[in-house]
């Protein structure tokens, strides 16, 4: 399937993951310009490693949710304005509710939904100079599904899944739509992790009977961010292998 | 020779936002003036001005701050001061200091007729922001 996009410039927000760098390389080979955000030296290293196919077809942004003062650091003086923004970053707090540090919880919260908030908001000021943007926010099926320790991650995702679903109402008479993608257990990350740790138990829970790969979570990505899918908008769709369709 | 016109003067900011308005709002330049009204006059909502400000940083490259320069601070900062003392411009300059004086004795007595913000402020923020900005 041919995509087709019209924007040129990404802005990939949490850039140092494996599906932030799988998406980047996509990006790059549909001929748009990715700048993905860094937390730390590793982070670009990182980055840079993986990328190093492609010199000059990429940039690189420090931009920490942790550091509200490192938002200025967005997008940088004079850069192009994106026509894409992927929201990749996420933090984890995995506690029971009530077990929760009240400092690391406050932290938490306001780096994840306040910080990010600001950031949403000079990208939508950004995209609306040209009355063009797409959003895609990878959420979890940890938004919807509850799991126990899992209640301030689940929080957060769905105060932010609520800004993208408002932003694709708001704006989208001014050509910035908005997508939610909910991933179940992907092979990577987190999800490898516990793969590992409880591999039969949640295959079992898995209809398709496997992990989603970082390299179909990044083709969609790809398909949401086309022209093709700006239709798709102030909704959330769920990639999961069919793990939360059933009781 | 003829001079160049100084971009820090209030009328060539007038005629730069008024040429925002009238491309944003698709009405005649002769239907905006330094006295009209954003919301009685142009019929303005809340997606419009934060597409102006948009339009407005990024013309005149300053920060904008949308609860300053279209007032919406203005009635909140009314009610948290109480009705005693009766709210004096001296006291809102404060909160507003690109506004003058006389403009906000005016704002004050036009309270009851509605949202009060008009193009001329709107100039006036600007030029008061690019002179502190300037300055820093």
């Amino acid at each position: 399937m041919n995509l087709r996009f019209s924007g040129k410039q990404a802005f990939i927000l949490g850039g140092t993951c494996d599906l932030a760098l799988d998406l980047a390389e996509r990006l790059i080979r549909e001929d748009i310009m990715p700048t993905l955000t860094h937390r730390n030296t590793q982070g670009v290293e990182r980055i840079h490693h993986r990328l190093a196919a492609y010199p000059a077809r990429y940039q690189t942004c420090f931009l920490d949710l942790e550091q509200q003062d490192s938002l200025p650091n967005l997008c940088g003086a004079g850069a192009p304005d994106p026509q894409y923004f992927i929201d990749l970053a996420h933090g984890n707090l995995e506690t029971l509710v009530a077990a929760g540090d009240h400092r690391e919880i406050s932290a938490y919260f306001n780096a994840q939904v306040s910080t990010r908030t600001l950031v949403i908001r000079e990208i939508c000021r950004a995209m609306l100079k040209n009355h063009s943007g797409r959003m895609v926010f990878i959420s979890s099926t940890a938004a919807v599904s509850p799991n126990p320790g899992q209640g301030l991650y689940a929080a957060a995702k769905n105060a932010i899944e609520a800004l993208y679903r408002n932003i694709g109402l708001e704006l989208g008479s001014r050509g910035i739509t908005t997508v939610i993608l909910r991933p179940g257990y992907v092979d990577a990350g987190r999800g490898h992790h516990y793969r590992q740790r409880k591999s039969e138990e949640i295959l079992n829970k898995i209809p398709i009977r496997r992990l989603l790969s970082v390299d179909e979570i990044s083709a969609t990505i790809l398909f949401l961010l086309s022209d093709s899918a700006r239709g798709f908008n102030a909704t959330a769709l769920t990639l999961d292998g069919g793990l939360t369709a059933g009781k | 020779m003829k001079s160049m016109p100084d971009v820090d003067q209030p009328m060539t900011i007038f005629n730069d936002v008024r040429a925002i308005l009238v491309d944003l709002l698709d009405v005649e330049p002769a239907e905006i003036g330094a006295g009209t009204y954003l919301v009685r006059d142009l019929g303005i909502e809340s997606i419009d001005f934060l597409e102006l400000a948009v339009a407005l940083n990024s013309r005149f490259k300053v920060r904008i701050e949308d609860n300053d320069i279209f007032l919406f601070g203005l009635r909140a900062q009314l009610a948290k001061a109480g009705p005693n003392p009766a709210p004096t411009p001296e006291a809102l300059q404060a909160k507003f200091p690109f506004l003058s004086q006389q403009r906000l004795m005016e704002i004050l007595q036009d309270l009851d007729y509605g949202p009060v913000v008009k193009v001329a402020d709107l100039v006036a923020y600007i030029q008061w922001r690019k002179a502190m900005e300037a300055a820093a």
